[in-house]
Parts: structure tokens; sequence; C-alpha cells
């Protein structure tokens, strides 16, 4: 993660080339952003007063105040999107990343943003939730033209509603969000006091189909990707969300995949205290440990980060947490390769054995088709993860500052209070009243320790 | 009755053409040795001369036995044939018969003695008649130039004869080795596909798979099980028409080939003038000019001797009782009913037969040189395609698969798949490299034997 002024020192740095274009045109800079690492939130300068929240790998983008209408400037634009170390892909996004920048208002901001279209298509950009003038809503030929390949558009209304929205085009959908355009919006309450958190993320759930190897998505896949992403990261490429003991949190998090997503937070309960329509009163929140969310939905939720430790954040949907992997290769468990394997060796020098005792790879390092991410991987303190897509890590410290997002390592856990090896007498399994005798088999037996047994 | 001698005239021309012509000994074999040899770029004996005898059996039988100690290279086989083809040794020994044919058309035939003796009344009569062909005589030179033609012919046709057997000599073999290398190829693919079998009873046995998905694996076993038979049959039968060539049987019919056709050369043969090196170089078309030499001379002999060929000269002397008289019988066919116009016109047919035969066979022999040349040049392209294009992109794919199937990707039916389409890829190949030694050995036989710009690049 980068500190706030190595963001901002960066940001106008790149921005400076298009000053004087920009003074010009008379449109704000549009920024870019190179760096797939989650960026430190960024206080608003100058405007109503806010608390900033934190993108998960990703930034917010600056505007300037003219004549008191905060104008932003979006470039869509083809990017090269890390999706973890080693895997890059290609796709559409705006201003040097996919997704977009956060866009963060204040209630009752006039909002004026300029649209630049450096895509080869036509594009626009609908504001997903927002209460506005029809004409700014963004559909192609419902509300507005398209934006034309070079042009620029300007949108103008005034953020209404405190709550969590998404930006994300309406035209050529399909293709243009399969390709990673989108982004999230976020508009804060006038009284920074209300719905106050210690610590705000927010990210989108997207997903990509890119054949191993290739690295453009496809943009027809309909159900069967691959690539299950927290804004365009997959694990192990998403940064934890580091969170101070007794913080209390806010995760926001927008679907704009094809299928649901139940997110799932260990060690805590939460509640949904959010949607994009807007706050839950407190007396209809649910607690909660899993949340779905639906496909278009957004969820904002919520809990105090009391108990210290590493806690997994995750999809539960079991192929979402893997990365691109083969979904018809034949399920290999408990089948017999002794001769074949020296067989089809001789056929296919570098061959190994794989799957006959399940998909774990045990940290095996093998060669990949290039622009691959293992389907599983990611390595704790005690091993391997086995985890990919989307996944991450609630990292819960006592005595963090306020503004610390720097990764704090792996947990230490408290002498006695990490599951261990058994190794003393065992009691008998109890059985069901006139279930048959347990068969003695040969998986539990390699569990045991080495001098327990000798038949091998 | 008169009895006759007839005596011979012109004893000084007897004398001459007495001497004129032998026998050389080894029947015209060295001079056909020399052309195979020097097209073939191999011997046609062991010691110079055909084998006659036991000691030279034994010498030729060392001859090939050491060649059969190593897997036997093309050039090996076609020495081998030229040495030991039963079918050429034969043809080798026609060159006897036409020497023998030139040699006895320069002896003038012997005279004939006819002696009669009678009785009757007392009286004895005795009839002596020397007869002598003076026609043989006269055109004893024409025959015997006709004759010489008719062996230098023989020559070329017996020196093309070898160079045919070294041809279709050469093709076997590239056939024989391809086909071997092909049903090893397809031993390589049964054995994927075998290996994909059992994988796929086991995974029945454990639950995995239906008895639909065990049932396709093993089907398609099955079905490379048959074209290893296939293959393998047609690699027998590729090895018996070379060992028929190579002329060679019991132990020696156990000989071994390389496991592999050789590579492909550099660059292909650049032939600036391959219809003129035919017409020049061919022997058969060599055979045919003399062919049309000879019946170009026939027609002349015919045109200068349609009387006398029927021309009976004789010296007489008759005794009768105890006085002899001398003189001479001339008998002299008169043209009165055959001008020997059919004759004439006979040979002007027969000789514009021969020389339309000539143009015929230069106009085949260019056709063939072109065609050969554009197929040596496709069949060069085609297996460089296979060898610099589709086998390299085949184990690109190979290793691209074994990545995927390092990712689980992919599964080990798919690796095995792919192993399986490597090999016919590998076949396509050895396919192409079989047509292209092919095509070279069909340019080499259109061209007149080896292409003398093609040292060092012999299968
Ligand atoms: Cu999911």
């Amino acid at each position: 993660m980068t500190d706030r002024r190595s963001f901002l020192s960066g940001a106008a740095l790149i921005g400076a080339g298009m000053v004087t274009k920009a003074a010009v045109a008379s449109l704000p800079e549009a920024p870019v952003q190179s760096s797939p690492a989650t960026q430190a939130p960024l206080s608003p300068p100058n405007g109503r007063p806010y608390n900033p929240v934190v993108t998960l790998n990703g930034w917010t983008l600056p505007w300037r105040m003219k004549d008191g209408v905060k104008e932003f400037h979006l470039v869509a634009e083809p990017v090269v999107r890390e999706i973890a170390p080693g895997m890059t892909a290609n796709l559409w996004g705006y201003n040097g990343q996919s997704p977009g920048p956060t866009i963060e208002v204040v209630e009752g901001d006039r909002v004026r943003i300029f649209v630049t279209n450096k895509l080869p298509e036509h594009t626009s950009v609908h504001w997903h939730g927002q209460r506005l003038p029809n004409g700014m809503d963004g559909v192609t030929g419902l509300t507005q033209p398209g934006i034309p390949p070079g042009k620029t558009f300007v949108y103008e209304f005034v953020a209404k509603h405190a709550g969590t929205f998404m930006y994300h085009p309406h035209a050529d959908e399909m293709a243009q969000m399969a390709m990673g355009m989108m982004g999230f919006w976020v508009t804060h309450p006038r009284d920074p006091k209300q719905h106050a958190v210690d610590r705000d993320f927010v990210f989108l759930l997207n997903a990509y189909d890119i054949d191993p190897g290739s690295y453009t998505p496809k943009i027809n896949t309909m159900t069967d990707f691959n690539l299950w992403t927290f804004n365009s990261r997959a694990f192990p490429g998403i940064d934890p969300m580091v969170v101070r003991k007794d913080d209390r949190v806010r995760i926001r998090v927008g679907n704009l995949t094809m299928t649901n997503h139940p997110v799932h937070l260990h060690g805590h309960t939460f509640e949904v205290t959010g949607t994009d329509g807007g706050w839950v009163r407190p007396a209809a929140r649910w607690p909660e440990v899993t949340t779905d969310i639906a496909v278009g939905q957004m969820r904002a939720i919520e809990f105090i980060a009391d108990e210290p430790g590493d806690w997994s954040f995750h999809c539960h949907k079991s192929h979402h947490t893997m990365n691109a992997m083969g979904h018809s290769v034949p399920t290999m468990i408990g089948v017999d390769h002794s001769g074949v394997a020296e067989k089809i060796n001789n056929l296919v020098p570098g061959y190994m054995v794989m799957g006959d005792k399940g998909a774990a790879m045990d940290g095996m390092q093998m060669p990949l088709p290039e622009n691959t991410l293992p389907m599983m991987t990611g390595d704790g303190p005690f091993g391997g993860l086995d985890m990919g897509g989307m996944f991450t890590v609630v990292k819960v410290r006592e005595g963090l500052a306020r503004n610390d997002y720097k990764d704090p390592g792996w947990y230490k856990h408290p002498p006695g209070s990490v599951a261990h090896e058994w190794t003393g007498e065992l009691p008998p399994a109890p059985r069901a009243p006139g279930a048959p005798p347990a068969k003695a088999s040969e998986a539990m037996d390699v569990k045991r320790d080495g001098d327990m047994h000798h038949h091998h | 009755m008169t009895s006759l001698y007839k005596l011979v005239g012109g004893v000084s021309l007897l004398a001459l053409l007495g001497g004129c012509a032998s026998l050389s000994g080894d029947g015209g074999f060295g001079a056909v040795a020399s052309v195979s040899e020097q097209r073939t770029g191999a011997p046609a004996s062991v010691a110079g001369r055909l084998p006659r005898n036991e000691d030279d059996a034994r010498a030729l039988a060392a001859v090939i036995g050491k060649k059969l100690e190593q897997p036997l290279s093309a050039d090996d086989a076609v020495q081998v044939a030229l040495l030991n083809n039963r079918g050429l040794q034969a043809t080798y020994w026609s060159l006897g018969v036409a020497e023998a044919d030139l040699v006895q058309a320069g002896r003038v035939q012997n005279p004939v003695l006819d002696f009669k003796r009678s009785h009757g009344g007392g009286e004895v009569g005795i009839e002596r008649t020397l007869t002598f062909n003076l026609v043989g005589l006269i055109t004893a030179p024409m025959a015997s130039r006709i004759e010489g033609r008719r062996f230098e012919q023989t020559k070329l046709l017996v020196s093309n004869e070898a160079l045919k057997v070294a041809a279709d000599t050469r093709r076997a073999w590239v056939d024989a080795v391809a086909a071997a290398q092909i049903a090893d190829y397809a031993k390589q693919v049964e054995a994927s596909a075998q290996a994909s079998a059992e994988l796929s009873e086991r995974m029945r046995k454990a639950g995995n798979w239906s008895a639909l998905d065990m049932a396709r694996e093993q089907a398609y076993h099955a079905q490379t099980v048959a074209d290893v038979t296939h293959t393998q049959k047609a690699a027998v039968a590729a090895r018996e028409k070379l060992t028929r060539l190579l002329g060679l049987s019991g132990e020696q019919a156990a000989y071994r080939l390389p496991d592999h056709l050789p590579d492909l050369p550099a660059a292909p043969r650049e032939l600036a003038n391959v219809e003129q090196a035919a017409v020049d170089e061919r022997l058969d078309i060599q055979a045919a000019k003399l062919d049309t030499e000879q019946t170009a001379s026939t027609l002349g002999l015919t045109r200068t001797t349609r009387f006398i060929n029927v021309l009976d000269l004789g010296a007489v002397r008759n005794t009768d009782g105890p006085t002899a008289t001398r003189g001479y019988e001339l008998t002299l066919e008169i043209p009165l009913f055959d001008w020997g116009s059919a004759r004439v016109a006979r040979a002007e047919a027969t000789y514009m037969q021969s020389v339309n035969q000539l143009a015929q066979a230069a106009v085949q022999a260019r056709s063939e040189a072109r065609a050969s040349y554009a197929d040596y040049r496709a069949s060069y392209d085609l297996a460089r395609h296979y060898r610099d294009r589709v086998l390299p992109l085949r184990k690109q794919i190979s290793e691209q698969t074994l990545l995927r199937y390092n990712g689980m990707l992919m599964s080990v039916f798919e690796l095995l798949a792919d192993a399986r389409e490597q090999a016919t890829a590998v076949s396509g190949y050895i396919g192409a490299l079989r047509d292209y030694w092919i095509a070279q050995a069909n340019l080499e036989a259109a061209q007149g034997g080896r292409l003398s710009t093609n040292k060092g690049v012999q299968p």
C-alpha cells in the first residue's frame, strides 16, 4: 500500500502532462493511477468534509471545485490490469485502472463529470442507484446518444441521497462490463458523524473469463467464468483489510457479475446496514455471517472488529475461491495409477500423477501456461491456503494508528490457541445404534503417526 | 544330268570377313557394368565379370554377407540388388546371346558340300555339289553392322534394366523403411490409447466414470490395435518387395533396415534443364535412337539389294565320267513380277515406325522429366512444411497441453489424446519424407540415372 503522499504526488505527476491541454479545453485534469495497490483514503481537500473510504486495490478520483461544482474527469480507455502478481489482463476501464476510481461526494453536492471516450466504440456512463434527472441517467439510445470515440460528454446532477452506488456503461453493456468498465460511487452524508465508522472499505465484485495463456476476457461468456475477483483482483492479489481492534468496520460491496455471491466473514457477526436503496433502519438489521449479494446489488455490512486475528473474508461459492481451472476435468480421486503412470510418462515426458488424492496441490510448483494463475494458491503461516479468486483476509490487530492500513503480517496467536495434533489416547468414536462397525480406511491410517501402524 | 562343282569365288573377301568379329569373353558385360556403375554408383559385379562358378558364388555371398552385417542403407541395397537380383542376372546373360549373334553374323556361312552317288545300268554316277550362299558373302558386312548395332542396343537396354532395378530397389527401400517406421508409430499410438483405456477402467472401478465414458476410451484403444495390424501388414509387404529385389532368401532375408528415413536435405536440387538431360542421358532413349539408325540402315540395304539378295552366284565344276567341265552358273531373278517394291515399302514403314517410336519416347521422357522434377520439388516443400511447421506446432501444442494439465485445466485424457495426435503428425511427416525420397528416385530414373549434382544426399 502506498501512502497518501506518494499517491498524490504520483497522481499530480501523471496529471501534469494534461494540465495545459485540459486548461485549454477548460476540462479538469484526468489523473491516472497505474498501481493496483490499495491507495490510502483521500481526505477531502476542499468542499464539504466527510470520512473517506478505502477502495480495496483501488483509489479515489481527485476533483476540482469550479464555481461550487465538484468537477471530475473520467477517461474511458483500454487498460492493463494486474489481476494478481504473475497475471495481467487487457481490460477496458477508467483513468488507467479497472475498475475505475471511486467517486466520493457529499449529499447535496452539485457534481459535474466529464467523460472522455478513448475506446474504439461509443460508450456512456450510467450512475447506478442515483436519483437524478432522466437525461443524466446515461442509457444510450434512451436518454442520450452514445459518446462517440474521441468525444467528451458532460454529466451534471446533484447527489441528492447519501448512499452506496456504482457507475458503469449502459452502451454495449455486455461487452463493456465484461471488459471491466465499472466503478464505485459513495455519497457521504452531509453530517460526517452520521453513520460514522472507523474504517470503510469498498469494492466491486467482478468476474472474467480469460483463457489460460491469453490476456483478454472472453466477453461472450455467460456463466462459466474462470476468474472471480474483488475489484478486478484475484487472491493472492487482493490486499488484506487491515483494521484496529474494536474499530467499527464497514465493508461495502457491489455485484456487477452475472451471478450472486454469498459473502462470508469469519470470526464475527455483522449486520447488513445498507443497500443501494439506502440505509437499513437499525431495527430491521439482521445479524449475519454471510450475506448474499445478488446481481446488480450493493450491500454495506458493519461489524465491531473485536476478535484479533487473521479472519477469512470470501465468497462462499467454493468455485469462486478458485482461479482458472478445468471445469470438465474428470475426478481422479481414488483412481489407481500404478503401472499406467509409467506408460503415460513414456509417452508424455514431464507427466506427473495429479488429482488421485484430491485437488490440493500441496505447494507443488508446476510450470503453467503463460499469464495463468495457479488454480488455488497463497501461502499462510501454516502452509498453503489453497485459495484463489474472491478471497481475502480481515486482519484485526490491537494498537494500530487510526489511518494505518499497512499489512501487519500474520497474526501471532497466543500460546495454546491454535489447533494442533492430538497424540494421546483416542476415545472410541460413537456410532449410531445398529450401524455397521467402522472400516479401517487407508486415509485414517495415513493421518496417524508413523509408529502406530506397521502394515505399510 | 549334270554334276556340278560349285566353287567359291572372291576368296580374298572371305578372308577379310573371317577376321572381323570374335567373342569378347565377357559377353559385353564389362561395358554394361561400367555404364551401370557410372549411373548408379554401385558396381554390378564382384570380380568385374558375371559369376559363373562356385568360387564366384562364394565371393558374391561374402560381399553380400558383409553388407548385411549392418542395417542396410539405400546405397547398399542398390548394390546388393545389382549383384544379386536374379532377373537382372538373367538380363546380363542376354548380352552374351546378343554378342554371339553379332559374331555369328560376322562369320561367312560355311560352304555346303553335296555328294551324290548313284547306280544304274552298271554305271556309277557321282554328283558333287559345293554350294555357297554368295549373297551372305556380299551382305555379310551389312549384317555385321546390323548385329553390331543390335548388340550396342542390347547393351543399352541391359544397362537400362540395371538402372531400373536400381531405381526400383531405392524406392522399395524407402517404402520398407517408412512402412516400418509408420508401424512403430502406430504402436506408440496404441500404447497411449492403451494407457487411456486402462485408466478409464480404473476410473470406472473407482466409481468416477460411467460405462459409456469407459466404453468410449476402450473403443478408441480397440481401433488403434486394428491400426497397428494394418500398418504391420503394410510393413511386411513393403519389406518383402525389397527382399525380392535384393534377391535374398533364407537367413539373408533377416537383414536389418535403419529405424528411420534419412533426414530431409538442407535444400532441394536446382536442376536447370531437366528435359534436355533426360533426352541426352536416358539409356532407353539412346537405345531407341540406335533402333532407328538400325532400321535406317536396313532400309538402305533393302534398297540396294532388292535383287541381289536373290542372286545365286556359283562357280561350277562338273565331273561327268572321266571328263570334267568347268564353268559358272548365274541365276538372276528377273524382276518381272516382284520389283522388290513391297520389301522396300515394308522397310520404309518399319523405319518410319521406329522414327515415331523414338519421337514418342522423347516426348515421354521430356514429360516424365518435367513431371518428376515438379513432383520432386513439391514433395520437398511438403516434407519441409511438415518438418518446419507441422511438427514444431504439434510439439508446442503438447508442451502447452502439459502446462494446462499441470494447472488442472485439462485432464490426463487430453494429454493422452494429444500424444496420439502428435504421433499422427509424426506419421504424416514420415509419409511426406518417404514421398520425397521416392520422388527423388523417380526423378533420377526419369533423368537416366544418378543425378550428377546430387552427390551426398542419397538416402
Ligand atoms: Cu461468488
